[in-house]
């Protein structure tokens, strides 16, 4: 079966979303994954990338985040790698998707999402770098 | 991403083209604060050229839909795609957000 890999460098800002967003667009369709597939991948990338850059990233630095992704036979594995501060992305709360429209808070939806589109995601801490490992099933949609 | 805009009677009616993310989102939000303080309550936004649509768009659209029910306005999405749809209900956003298929029914809804 079919091994492919992609290896992308972003600059640790926002505006690097298109950047990856192309990447993945060429990446994904060259592997002729689903446009339900394609569409959860960039929802899951968006949205952790957003977090990091957001939340883990001291603006006065120049960092970069890594990330590696590798599709073989029906398994999608994501690597985004960070030297920001210690920081875990996925401990953000889980929204109340029950609780009516007043009291609904929007933190932790983007989160929550990547995380109903993956199969399993991990943290690791290793010596300077933040290390999420991501993986995704696709093998049905 | 291309937002069109056109009024029906007194519904403001926004049609989305392509995605509605974290760089995009802004856009969809000025226009939609601008329509509020012109004082439109009924709005339908068109999802059928929506490819893609991240927490930031959820976010505007949870934001104009409260601002809404202050005025006891309507915001009613339609013609969505199956996979733009599962982001609303795993957000459970369409417990308080009315979600068609069509136009047509849209319509139906913010006129009444």
């Amino acid at each position: 079966m079919k091994s492919s890999k992609l290896s992308i460098k972003l600059d640790g800002q926002l505006s690097e979303l298109d950047k990856l967003c192309q990447h993945l667009e060429s990446y994904c369709g060259g592997l002729g994954l689903s446009p339900k597939n394609i569409f959860e991948t960039h929802l899951i990338l968006e949205e952790l990338f957003t977090n990091i850059v957001s939340y883990g990233l001291t603006p006065d630095q120049k960092h970069s985040v890594g990330i590696e992704l590798n599709c073989r036979n029906d398994t999608l594995t994501i690597r985004i790698e960070d030297e920001g501060i210690a920081f875990n992305p996925i401990l953000a709360g889980k929204p109340d998707t029950n609780c009516r429209l007043a009291e609904r808070k929007i933190g932790g939806l983007g989160i929550h999402l990547a995380k109903q589109f993956s199969s399993d995601i991990k943290y690791q801490r290793k010596g300077k770098k933040n290390i999420l490992t991501i993986i995704k099933k696709i093998g049905d949609a | 991403m291309q937002i069109s805009e056109e009024t029906l009677d007194d519904v403001q009616v926004y049609k989305l083209s392509g995605r509605l993310d974290s760089n995009t989102s802004p856009d969809f939000e000025k226009i939609l604060v601008e329509a509020l303080e012109n004082g439109s309550r009924k709005m339908i936004a068109d999802f059928k050229n929506l490819d893609y649509i991240s927490s930031a768009g959820l976010r505007v659209i949870l934001k104009t839909t409260k601002a809404l029910k202050r005025t006891e306005g309507t915001l009613v999405l339609c013609a969505m795609k199956d996979y733009v749809k599962e982001v609303f209900e795993i957000s459970g956003f369409d417990t308080f957000l009315p979600i068609v298929a069509d136009m047509d029914a849209a319509l139906g809804l913010a006129q009444k």
